[in-house]
């Protein structure tokens, strides 16, 4: 079985097919920070984005500036087939870790 | 009202990331800082968020040299405390040849990257800077566990004390010189490999 994805990992490839075709940088920083119901650093944002890359689950390619950029381009992101094959393998085995249980979990710990 | 961050922030940057990256990355984080950072924190706090985010990305890609680096010296901390030994020098060599090495690797792989020169002085820098703060902790911890009579008497012997604790942070300006020279055959290296 391949290396099940982190959290974080998790929430950054979902954020890329949420934005489809405006998925870059910025706009994964934002979604990502969203989801999670906190500020996430760019830092790792970006750290995370190029571990995926080199992991083969998301590509990348440079698209045009905009003013507010000063001209720097953006750089967009697609989750490719690798990639949706991990968020699937990611998602069964929380499904496997939760079967036969209630949620929310009540009672004595 | 001024509405970039500043340029030698930027220019800190650029020593951290691949060139193709830099741009794409400045970008984003100039977009930010414009759009969502400046109008609601203001000119000095949004430098400051700038600069936060400058010195994360610095971290991220020094943090295993400065991790090596500092297991170098929490590895002889130990070693020189739980198996004491009146010959030091083998240990010392060992641990200053493996140092200058890493801080040379470390000097050459910044500037093989981003293309620049000063970049591998930077690494030297930050590889330091970052390595001191982790020795510190490494050498705390050990000391957490062992610090009966005899260990504690070893440590005295090997240096004292002071010297397994802040020995990296005096190495900063070693730190530079050998990570601007590991720079110097990382961008020359670069330039080379591009003329090919």
């Amino acid at each position: 079985m391949a290396e099940i994805l982190g959290t974080f990992e998790q929430a950054v490839l979902l954020a890329i097919i949420r934005l489809r075709d405006d998925a870059y940088g910025r706009a994964i920083l934002q979604e990502v920070g969203l989801r999670l119901g906190r500020e996430v650093a760019p830092g790792a944002v970006q750290a995370t984005l190029e571990r995926l890359e080199n992991k083969g689950l998301v590509t990348s390619q440079l698209g045009a500036g905009t003013p507010i950029r000063s001209g720097r381009p953006r750089r967009f992101y697609r989750v490719g087939p690798s990639g949706i094959s991990a968020l699937n393998d990611a998602r069964t085995a929380v499904e496997h870790l939760w079967r036969g249980l209630r949620w929310p979990l009540k009672g004595h710990a | 009202m001024r509405t970039n961050p500043p340029a030698w922030a930027e220019a800190m940057l650029r020593l951290f990331l691949r060139p193709d990256v830099f741009l794409s990355t400045s970008g984003d984080l100039l977009e930010q800082y414009r759009d969502s950072i400046l109008p609601v924190r203001g000119l000095f706090r949004a430098d400051r968020w700038y600069l936060r985010q400058v010195l994360g990305f610095a971290l991220r890609k020094i943090l295993p040299w400065a991790a090596l680096f500092a297991g170098v010296f929490v590895a002889r901390f130990a070693l020189d405390m739980l198996h004491p030994t009146t010959d030091f020098h083998t240990r010392s060599q060992v641990t200053t040849y493996t140092s200058i090495g890493l801080l040379l690797t470390a000097g050459f792989w910044s500037a093989w990257r981003s293309g620049s020169f000063f970049a591998g002085a930077a690494a030297g820098f930050a590889t330091v800077a970052a390595a001191s703060v982790l020795s510190i902790a490494g050498t705390a911890g050990l000391l957490a566990f062992w610090h009966d009579a005899p260990a504690m008497s070893a440590i005295a012997a090997s240096g004292g004390l002071d010297e397994a604790l802040f020995l990296p942070a005096f190495l900063i300006v070693p730190g530079i010189v050998l990570g601007a020279i590991g720079g110097l055959v990382g961008a020359g290296a670069k330039r080379l490999w591009r003329a090919i």
